[in-house]
This record gives C-alpha cells, sequence and structure tokens, in this order.
C-alpha cells in the first residue's frame, strides 16, 4: 500500500465540521476510499444511532421513509409531482464524506472519512458492531448482514492448497497440515539459495515438478537434460525457480538413470516441453525460492512466487520445431542435440522406456500449480500468511487454456497412457524414486485426485 | 494365578488335546448354541440371558468368555477358548478378527504372566520403526477423518483463546498425545486477531522415547510455522512426564509475567492412578488461567482389581474404537493399522500388566482411563469447572459437521459433570473440560 501526505489539500478542506489534525498519513487504496476522500467534500459525522438508522431518508410528502436516496427519489416519481418540484429541495452539490462515530477508530478523522454512507455504515459494523451474523459451517461471525450471505455462499466450496500439491476442503485441515509440511519448504529454499550458477550447463536443469511427493532423489532422475531455453516472455524473469534446487540435486545425480531419462526427454521436448510453461527462463537465480514440492523441498514462505511465471501455454502451439523458441521450454532442445545421443525412439517406445523407469504421477497439480501461481504475479513477503491460506481457487480458465494446448499436441495422448502411479504418501522413501512420473502428465485431469488430504 | 499354563510356544495350542472339543466347540459357539461341556453351559447360559452383543458379535462372546475364565482360573477352559481364538482371529481382518487377535493377546500374556516381556517387545518395535513422517502421517489422517482428536483440539483452544484474552505474554504447558497438530490451529487465530499479536511459549512434556523420535521435527515445524504466522514463539519440550507430579514451575520455565494455560489431551490417563492426585495438586500450584483436560470415556480405573469387569470395559469401549476406525478411515489404511498397533499395546498394558512397583510397562505408556465424571472428581480438589462458552460449542458443532454422520456433540448433563461429550452413534466417547483455578 502507498502512503501519501495529504498536507494541505485537506487541511484546509475540512473546516467545516469537528477536528482538523495535523497533517496524517493516507493510505491509497481504491478511488473513494479514506485516503483520498475530496478535499472539497463536506465532511458529516453522525451519532452512532443516526447510522444505524434504517430510513433516513424522508419522503416529504408522505412521510415514508427509506434507506437510501435513490429509493426514496424512485418512491417521489410516484407522487406526480409538477415539474418544479421534481428536482430535489435542498440538493447536494457538494460531495458528502462520513466520519466513523467511534473515537478511536481511525476513521474518525476527517482526512480518513469515508466517501459512502452505505460504507461507513459497513465499517462501523464491521469494526465496532456486534458480530450478529454467524455461519453454520464453520461459524465464523460477521457484524454485517451482507457478508455474512458472502461469506455462506463460498463458505466449504472454497478449496485449499498446500505447496505440495495436497488439496483441502476445509482450512482447519489445511492449516494443520500446512505446518506440518513447512519443512519442505524450507529446505528448498536453502538448497536453493546455495545453489551455484556454474551449474547451469549441459543439461543440469531437472524437469520441474510440481509433484506432491517428489522427493530429492527423484530430481536426481531428471537431472541432466533439460535446459530452460531463454524465453522471450518477460514474466518470466520474474521467477528464478530453484533451477538451483534442481541442479543441486544435480550433483547427485544417478548417471545411470539421466541417461535413461534423456531419451525420454527426447521425446518430451516435442510434447511435453512445450506443454508446460518453463519457469526456468533463464539460469536460476539463488534467490528464487522454489515453490512447489520436491517431495521434502517446499518453499514455506513463499507461496506465491513460484507462481509469478505466467505460463506461456499460448506459445506452446508453437511446438514441434526442435528449437522451441518462442514457447518457453523446459529443454534445451538444443542442449540435448548437444548432449544427448540421438536416439531416435516412437513415442511408445519412450513410454516403455519411461515406463520401466517407472513413474508416480506427479499430479496434475502441477499443471495446476502453473497456473495457479500464474495468479500472483509477485514474490510474497514470508509472512502473508493471508495469501498463504488464501484459498486457490483453480482458475478455470488456466484449466482450458491448458486443455487447449494438450488438445494441440497429439503426442500427448500418449502420454495419457503413461503409467502413474500414484504416491500414496507425501513422502516416499527414497526407494520409490525408480518410479516417478517426472513428466507430470496428469492431463487426463486438471485437478488432482486427492480431495480429502493425501494423495 | 496358576503357575504358566502353557509352553509358550507357537504349539502350546496343544491341538490334539482339544481338538475334537474344540472343533464341536467352534461349531456351537458359532452357531449360538448350547454347547455340551457342563463348565462352559454356565457361563453361556447366563451370558445368553444379558447378552449385548449382537449374533455377529462372536469375538466378544469368545474375549468374554475367556476372560471369565481366566478370573476362575479354570486352565482347560482358557486353553482352549484361547485355541478358538486363535483361529479366528486375525490383526488384518475386520472387526470382529481385529478385536479378537488383539484381546486374545493380552488374555494370553496374563494367562502366562508375560504382559510385561511382550510389551517391552511390542514398544521397543514400534519405536524402531515409528518416525517423524509416519507418525504425522497417521495422526493428520486420522484427524482427516474422524473428529475423535480434533474435537479436543477446538473445544481446548477455543478455552485457551477465550481465557488468555488480552494477554501479551503467553505460556502453554502441553501434556498431549497428538505430537502438537493442536497448535497450528490456535497460532493461526492469535495471529489473526484484531489486536496486538501476544508472544507464545510452548512447553512440552513428553517422554523420553518420543522426545527423541519425534519432538526434533516437531520443533522444528511449530517454529517454522510460528514464523510464518507472525507470532513470536518459543518451543520447549521437558521429557519428564513420568514424575509429572514433581515437577515444579521452574523446570517447565513458568515466569511470573506469563498468563499460563495447561492443556492435558489424553494425558492424565498416562499417569499412574496413585499419582493422579498429586498431579493435579502440581497444575494448581502452576497458577495457570486455564486447565483445559480431554479424555476418553472409558473407565479402567474403578475396577483395577476385577479383572473381568476391567476386561469388559476394556472390551466395550476399543470395540467401539475399532468399529470407529473401520468406518473411518479407507479399508487398506497404513494409519489405521498403525492406530490399532497402539491400541494393541494400550490393550496389553492395561490387561496384563500389573500397575505398581516394578511393573515396568507403568511408567509412560499405561492408559488407565477414566471417565470424565471420574476426573470431575480429581480436578474439583483443586480447580472449579468453566463451561465453554456458546461460540466455542458453535465452532465444535460446526467442526462435527465437516466429517462423516454420527458424530455429535452433548453437553452434561447434572452438576457434578462438566464439559463437553462427544459422542459416536450416540455413545459418548470422548470428554472435553476446562478448568480455572
Amino acid at each position: 500500500m502507498l502512503e501519501k501526505m495529504a498536507g494541505e489539500a485537506i487541511s484546509g478542506a475540512f473546516n467545516q465540521e469537528t477536528v482538523v489534525g495535523s497533517n496524517p498519513p493516507v493510505v491509497k487504496k481504491k478511488r473513494n476510499l479514506p485516503g483520498n476522500p475530496d478535499p472539497e467534500a463536506e465532511v458529516i459525522a453522525l451519532s452512532p444511532k443516526t447510522l444505524m438508522a434504517t430510513n433516513r431518508f424522508l419522503c416529504e410528502i408522505c412521510g415514508k421513509g427509506f434507506q437510501r436516496d435513490q429509493n426514496l427519489q424512485l418512491h417521489r416519481r410516484g407522487h406526480n409531482l409538477p415539474w418544479k418540484l421534481r428536482q430535489r429541495t435542498s440538493k447536494e452539490p457538494k460531495k458528502r464524506v462520513y466520519v466513523c462515530p467511534e473515537k478511536t477508530c481511525v476513521h474518525h478523522h476527517p482526512s480518513r472519512a469515508l466517501g459512502d454512507l452505505t460504507g461507513i455504515k459497513k465499517h462501523f459494523c464491521r469494526k465496532h458492531g456486534e458480530k450478529k451474523w454467524k455461519c453454520e459451517k464453520c461459524s465464523k461471525r460477521y457484524a454485517v448482514q451482507s457478508d455474512w450471505k458472502a461469506h455462506s455462499k463460498t463458505c466449504g466450496t472454497r478449496e485449499y492448497r498446500c505447496d505440495c500439491g495436497t488439496l483441502f476442503s476445509r482450512r482447519d485441515s489445511f492449516i494443520t497440515h500446512r505446518a506440518f509440511c513447512e519443512a519442505l519448504a524450507e529446505e528448498t529454499a536453502r538448497v536453493t539459495a546455495a545453489y551455484k550458477m556454474n551449474n547451469a550447463n549441459a543439461g543440469n536443469i531437472s524437469y520441474p515438478f510440481m509433484g506432491t511427493s517428489l522427493r530429492s532423489n527423484m530430481v536426481q532422475h531428471f537431472s541432466s537434460v533439460f535446459k530452460p531455453i531463454p524465453s522471450s516472455n518477460g514474466a518470466m524473469d520474474q521467477t528464478r525457480p530453484g533451477l538451483s534446487l534442481w541442479m543441486d540435486q544435480e550433483s547427485q545425480t544417478n548417471q545411470a538413470m539421466s541417461n535413461n531419462l534423456t531419451e525420454l526427454h527426447q521425446m518430451g521436448s516435442s510434447s511435453i516441453g512445450t506443454v508446460y510453461a518453463d519457469p526456468f527462463s533463464n539460469p536460476p537465480h539463488t534467490d528464487y525460492q522454489v515453490n512447489w514440492a520436491f517431495g521434502n523441498k517446499l518453499s514455506s514462505t513463499n507461496a506465491g512466487e513460484l507462481t509469478s511465471t505466467t505460463p506461456p501455454l499460448t506459445n506452446l502451439k508453437e511446438v514441434g520445431s526442435p528449437r522451441l523458441a518462442s514457447a518457453p521450454s523446459l529443454y534445451s532442445t538444443q542442449h540435448y542435440h548437444h548432449q544427448l545421443p540421438p536416439a531416435i525412439m516412437s513415442a511408445t517406445a519412450l513410454l516403455q522406456k519411461a515406463a520401466e523407469i517407472g513413474a508416480t504421477s506427479t499430479n496434475p497439480s502441477f499443471l495446476e500449480s502453473y497456473g495457479l501461481k500464474c495468479n500472483n504475479n509477485q514474490i510474497q513477503d514470508g509472512n502473508k500468511y493471508n495469501d498463504l491460506f488464501s484459498p486457490s481457487l483453480i482458475p478455470t480458465n488456466l484449466g482450458s487454456d491448458l486443455d487447449n494446448s494438450v488438445r494441440d499436441l497429439t503426442t500427448l495422448n500418449h502420454l495419457q497412457m503413461y503409467p502413474r502411479k500414484r504416491p500414496k504418501t507425501l513422502n516416499d522413501d527414497a526407494e520409490e524414486g525408480q518410479t516417478r512420473d517426472f513428466l507430470g502428465v496428469g492431463v487426463q485431469t486438471i485437478c488432482p485426485s486427492s480431495i480429502n488430504g493425501w494423495i | 494365578m496358576d503357575t504358566v499354563i502353557y509352553n509358550p510356544k507357537p504349539s502350546y495350542f496343544m491341538y490334539s488335546n482339544v481338538n475334537q472339543q474344540g472343533n464341536d466347540q467352534a461349531v456351537d459357539m458359532r452357531n449360538n448354541n448350547q454347547p455340551p461341556a457342563s463348565q462352559a453351559s454356565t457361563s453361556h447360559s447366563s451370558e445368553s440371558a444379558g447378552d449385548p452383543c449382537g449374533p455377529g458379535k462372536w469375538a466378544a462372546r469368545l474375549l468374554r468368555d475367556c476372560a471369565k475364565a481366566l478370573s476362575e482360573k479354570d486352565s482347560s477352559r482358557i486353553h482352549h477358548l484361547l485355541w478358538m481364538l486363535n483361529e479366528l482371529a486375525s490383526a488384518y481382518g475386520d472387526c470382529e478378527q481385529k478385536l479378537a487377535s488383539h484381546f486374545s493377546q493380552a488374555l494370553f500374556c496374563k494367562a502366562t504372566e508375560m504382559g510385561e516381556l511382550c510389551f517391552n517387545t511390542l514398544s521397543s518395535v514400534a519405536e524402531r520403526s515409528r518416525s517423524f513422517e509416519s507418525a504425522r502421517k497417521m495422526i493428520l489422517k486420522f484427524q482427516e477423518v474422524s473428529p475423535w482428536t480434533t474435537f479436543g483440539h477446538v473445544a481446548s483452544n477455543g478455552a485457551i483463546l477465550e481465557a488468555l484474552d488480552g494477554e501479551s505474554k503467553l505460556h502453554i504447558i502441553d501434556i498431549s498425545n497428538t505430537f502438537c497438530t493442536q497448535w497450528p490451529t490456535l497460532l493461526e487465530a492469535l495471529a489473526t486477531r484484531n489486536d496486538e499479536t501476544p508472544r507464545l511459549k510452548l512447553t512440552v512434556v513428553t517422554t523420553v522415547s518420543m522426545e527423541r523420535s519425534v519432538m526434533k521435527e516437531i520443533r522444528q515445524r511449530m517454529e517454522k510455522f510460528a514464523r510464518l504466522m507472525g507470532v513470536p514463539f518459543e518451543f520447549h519440550v521437558v521429557s519428564e512426564l513420568y514424575r509429572l507430579a514433581e515437577l515444579t514451575k521452574e523446570e517447565l520455565g513458568v515466569q511470573d509475567d506469563e498468563a499460563v494455560a495447561v492443556n492435558c489431551i489424553g494425558a492424565l490417563r498416562r499417569i499412574n492412578v496413585k499419582d493422579r492426585d498429586a498431579v493435579v495438586h502440581m497444575l494448581h500450584t502452576l497458577g495457570p488461567k486455564v486447565v483445559t483436560v480431554v479424555e476418553e470415556e472409558a473407565d479402567f480405573t474403578s475396577s483395577m482389581d476385577d479383572f473381568v469387569k476391567c476386561f469388559d470395559e476394556c472390551l466395550r469401549f476399543y470395540a467401539l474404537f475399532f468399529e470407529m476406525l473401520e468406518e473411518s478411515f479407507l479399508p487398506t489404511s497404513n494409519e489405521r493399522l498403525m492406530l490399532e498397533r497402539e491400541c494393541s499395546r494400550s490393550i496389553l498394558s492395561v490387561l496384563a500388566c500389573d500397575e505398581g512397583d516394578g511393573g515396568s510397562c507403568s511408567t509412560e505408556e499405561s492408559e488407565r482411563r477414566e471417565r470424565g465424571r471420574q476426573w470431575c472428581d480429581r480436578l474439583k480438589e483443586a480447580f472449579s469447572p468453566v463451561g465453554f462458552s456458546d461460540d466455542v460449542v458453535d465452532d465444535v458443532r460446526a467442526l462435527l459437521k465437516r466429517y462423516r454422520a454420527g458424530w455429535s456433540l452433548v453437553l452434561p448433563q447434572g452438576d457434578d459433570d462438566s464439559g463437553l461429550y462427544l459422542t459416536w452413534k450416540e455413545e459418548p466417547v470422548v470428554w472435553a473440560s476446562a478448568w480455572k483455578p
């Protein structure tokens, strides 16, 4: 939030009513909010009783009371007034702003007055009023009926996603899970920070997963093949996903595995790589906090960071050529051309090969994660727990984008046949590393399978 | 007790001896007919008169019979019943089979006086295979499918938040068996309060074995999470549960300017029966603003000397618990198996181990439960009950709504009762209460 000093403009205007303080800092939020009440506006200070009175607008003809001025005007029309009297007798040329009657409140001060009568009423209720309305499902309390209604509509329909990809329908279980899932994130952060850039060559980039149960050793499997192509998409620059993480894993890579993987990646590059946005447009920065779960590696405090990659899904259609120039790709096709044995395998053969390597599905949450994350194009600080706990609504538009791109790529159909063994538990042991769906191709379903917690 | 009845080897079920009779018995038992054996008939007739079990509940019948035979020291009958149970039981079968398996193990150990040995073996096996990950999975999954523990959490957190409202330095002394899964929601609540976020110090009193295995991880997670929430947080572990009655304010790190809350979830039952009053007194000396106690509704204490009565109660409670587990979890759930194994150990310690001097399983793991009413009597010595506010009750109701049907909330009736009861199929199973000095 930006803060501006209102300064002279305000002190000049509020000489009609109440106190005029020294220039308090004002907060600029929305157009008519307290930050910038119109300096010329008339400041009204109503008593709580008047404020909460429901019928403040009275018809002079019949005395009927209305909550809003507009309603009163509508009513007056019905009285068939002669034209002259139709005009409002005391039309207010000036804009009115209202101060909160509660003395201890920030909005009590004229410089922080609110411009809307309904707004001040709601504010007064919310902050200083008794919370009379209670949600049945989660027993959350509200002072303003409209707030309560709005909440009731969405209560229980929201879904919360942990960084590890698990989806929750209940907030409390989400919170508890997240607390115990935390360490994953921390480790990831540490690893990423420690990563050195010099690993950025020769296919050291591993395929980024969004799987829930990926463990570091899984990463090892996919280590050597991919290098992100510098993306033309500027938005990518914001996020340097912890390729460092991957690269760090690199050092422990089992070379034997990587060979298998490279072949698989070859297939992948032509199809899979096109599906997924490449957050790794550039060699990774050390300060990027990888947000997803690589098994035990999760970024706790940077829930939103990974998300800042806008998925260039729309670019994916340009796949096909090895040089995925405009499509940010996870794979450096150039790269692997240099490095890898140009094994030419059919897609099905590659699939079979991959089946040997095994796979556990990285969740379709991978896809979603991209999508979801894209919504938060900002790096969040650690303590913005609100964001962390705000339910991640799966954006439907992303889903459709994904669908489109997926459909475009017929090879993806093969991937759907790809054996997927979902890890039953969040953190499988190393032995399971053999069977991972590194492709993370859960293209059959956009939504992760597990609603109630564990995948 | 008789000298060892069997040779404790698998072949102890002397097949040849009891074969014929046993077969007949087995068939008869299953078909619910009167068996020919005269000894058996008496117990059977009395049993069928007031038999609380339905026709499908063969395990309860057999087990009760066996317990009775044990108390009567009727070795041949014990023998043959255990043999039958052994045939029918399975730790991986249906509810009846599981009950048969775990309870017959306890009966066997009781008969052979191998209780402590067996218990120690089971405990060390469990400890070796226990890890933070497995414990975490187990408890979180359990909380996911059943409000058994979360009921107590929500009620206690509500009471704690209300009692400590407005304080800026909080100190919670946690003596619970739920691996600190209660605290994330409390931390979140503290963080979202409108006013200043208070500091929280959490002192966990636990056993040495727990500390070794899981507390380090828990500490990490809690600290991290608190950082995330923006709550100033300290985490301490005191691994001296076994001498809880003797702990002092200093040992627990209670300072004078702190507002103290004591949280005991499934904790008091782990104290030796004879020390419980002392513990209550000790808690009082800490000067807490609120003490929350959550226990399970079962009474293994008042019948300590009457084996059959104790056995009956034990069977009743665990039958309910196993049934609840079966209906809450997926059929092939590892977490459920882990929970059942823990129950098995607990059953063993209650039935087959002697509490008292020399009983090694009486130190940490004996779980002689008492009913809410009994705890009330104990706690009233030093505390007076605090009712849960309407808001908290509403919170609990909302919580229960999020689970499958079958759970509900019951407020206490009568004057000598306080707290909330969680009921499963109309049976009260968990009791939650709050107390102030």
